[in-house]
């Protein structure tokens, strides 16, 4: 049994707006544990990012608390990594230069730099792009460069919000799968946000479904792994465990269509 | 190709020319009115070979380059300052507004109240004129950085100062280098009309004096020069610096 890495308890939180406070999300409690990778899906503005946000440290919770490895969380940091849908690559640095881009923040030596940077350029399979700028690669390619920015800079914790949402249906097959062998190598605590019920339940060890806004945390599935390392598409597909578990989360988010 | 786009562009130089010329013959036009293009360029002669156009060039231009380099010295900063907060933003985008509805132009009674007619006085004037663009530019490119490239390099452990080297700056740059553009086309305007009013060198105090002898064809010769130097400038200048920020950096609004 693994250390708690990410402990949520009490959280609400409400927006300020023109028209008065918005409630955002219900009541949520949430554990996470070190290693773990905790898939979410849920109705869209049910408050998934708002929750991933808080965890980040972008937004401070209206109520309740947030604690990373038992400390309150009160502001970003390296410990915590995020990925985004899109837009968040900078488009004046180049793949390389991308990813390096926490290393060099915090004052990796170069030499050590260049090498992890190198390594996850080949992992990601971005070879040959490395002095490109974004706008030349693909938005498959784009994701890549964001997904290995936060791998580089090493942190406990990953963040992904819908990362593969603004991704063609091919490309996001091969995406998933190295997110997935990505995982297991590197046994990261991982929080991942999707709309995608069979994403979920091929990323996570645990897949949370959420009811609609104001939304809270409805259901818990645990989702068994026999055999270590990858996982891959075609097994997935054919194993009739996992063809279960996806049913059983589809019906649950179909309980809360709006 | 390019080749026949280059004489294109005279085309309408040499027109004018011509009718300006034809008028002056054709309608016997008094030389109190208006002198032929000959005329215009013997003065020209004069007043380049006796070190008298250099004079007041090199006044006008130096005081156009003082006041970009202030500008951009306080504005910048300003901008940044203004257009990370979305408070200030708010409140200062319509007094921005405001006032460029006021021209530098309407501030010289003022400015000659305060502090007579000096260099002093046409300087606050142009760096008016100038920096409101610029402010209003960083500001504009500053809040159009999309939130997601701030807060990816907050989790990646970025300081405030290294969010404004790594995000903010680059971001806006080509925002910034439109805006310095901008500010420097109003500023040479006003650096004209003002010098005109002063009267202490730069060629606005050239064709104004000129225009107190009647001295029609150094007039013409100083307006010729206003329109060549801004073209230069800007040109040969600014325009270079723009096309190659936007090239580099501009790939943000594709
Ligand atoms: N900055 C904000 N100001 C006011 N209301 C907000 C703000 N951000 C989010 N909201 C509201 O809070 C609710 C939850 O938003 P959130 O972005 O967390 O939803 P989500 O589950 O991520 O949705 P989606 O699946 O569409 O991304 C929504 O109703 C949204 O309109
Ligand atoms: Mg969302």
């Amino acid at each position: 049994m693994s250390a708690d890495k990410i402990v949520v308890s009490g959280f609400r939180h409400f927006f300020q707006s023109d028209s008065g406070p918005v409630q955002a999300t219900g009541q949520i409690d949430l554990t996470i544990r070190e290693g773990e990778v905790v898939t979410l899906v849920g109705p869209s503005g049910c408050g998934k990012t708002t929750l991933l946000k808080a965890i980040a440290g972008f937004i401070a919770p209206t109520e309740g608390e947030i604690r990373c490895d038992g400390r309150l969380v009160r502001a970003p940091g390296r410990d915590r990594g995020v990925v985004f849908q899109e837009l968040a690559i900078l488009p004046w640095r180049t793949v390389r230069r991308n990813i390096a881009h926490g290393l060099e923040i915090a004052r990796v030596a170069k030499a050590e730099r260049d090498k992890t940077v190198e390594r996850l350029i080949g992992l990601m399979g971005l070879v040959g792009f490395e002095d490109r700028y974004p706008h030349e690669l693909s938005g498959g390619m784009r994701q890549r460069v964001a997904v290995a920015r936060t791998w580089a800079a090493d942190p406990d914790v990953i963040l992904m919000d819908e990362p593969f949402a603004a991704v063609d249906a091919m490309t996001r097959l091969t995406l998933q799968e190295e997110l997935g062998r990505l995982c297991a190598t590197t046994r990261k605590t991982v929080f991942f946000i999707t709309h995608s019920v069979e994403e979920a339940v091929f990323l996570g060890d645990r897949v949370l479904v959420m009811t609609r806004r104001p939304g809270t945390i409805k259901a818990t599935l645990d989702v068994p792994r026999h055999g270590k390392g990858g996982r891959d598409w075609d097994s997935f597909t054919g194993d009739p465990e996992m063809r279960a578990i996806s049913e059983q989360v589809m019906h649950l988010v179909h309980a809360e269509r709006v | 190709m390019g080749r026949f786009r280059d004489l294109r562009v005279l085309l309408p130089f040499g027109l004018t020319i011509a009718i300006w010329w034809g008028l002056k013959a054709g309608l016997d036009i008094s030389d109190k009115l208006l002198v032929s293009p000959p005329r215009v360029w013997d003065a020209f002669v004069v007043l380049a070979t006796r070190g008298i156009l250099a004079e007041y060039v090199s006044t006008s231009l130096s005081m156009i380059g003082i006041a970009t380099l202030i500008s951009f010295g306080f504005g910048v900063p300003l901008g940044f300052a203004v257009g990370t907060n979305r408070y200030a933003a708010r409140a200062l985008e319509g007094f921005l507004r405001y006032l460029q509805g006021i021209s530098g132009i309407a501030w010289l009674p003022l400015a000659i109240l305060w502090s007579g007619f000096t260099h002093t006085t046409t300087l606050a004037i142009v760096i008016y004129t100038l920096i409101v663009p610029i402010v209003f530019n960083t500001m504009t490119g500053v809040r159009a950085i999309p939130e997601n490239y701030i807060l990816a390099l907050r989790s990646l452990g970025a300081s405030r100062l290294r969010i404004v080297t790594d995000v903010y700056f680059p971001g806006a740059l080509p925002s910034i280098v439109v805006g310095t553009r901008l500010g420097m086309g109003y500023g040479w305007r006003a650096l004209i009309a003002s010098e005109m009013l002063v009267r202490q060198g730069g060629l606005g105090d050239l064709i104004f004096g000129a225009r107190t002898f009647g001295q029609i064809d150094r007039i013409m010769v100083g307006m010729i020069v206003i329109g060549t130097l801004y073209i230069v400038v800007d040109r040969l200048l600014v325009q270079p610096v723009e096309t190659m920020t936007l090239a580099r950096w501009g790939v943000l609004r594709k």
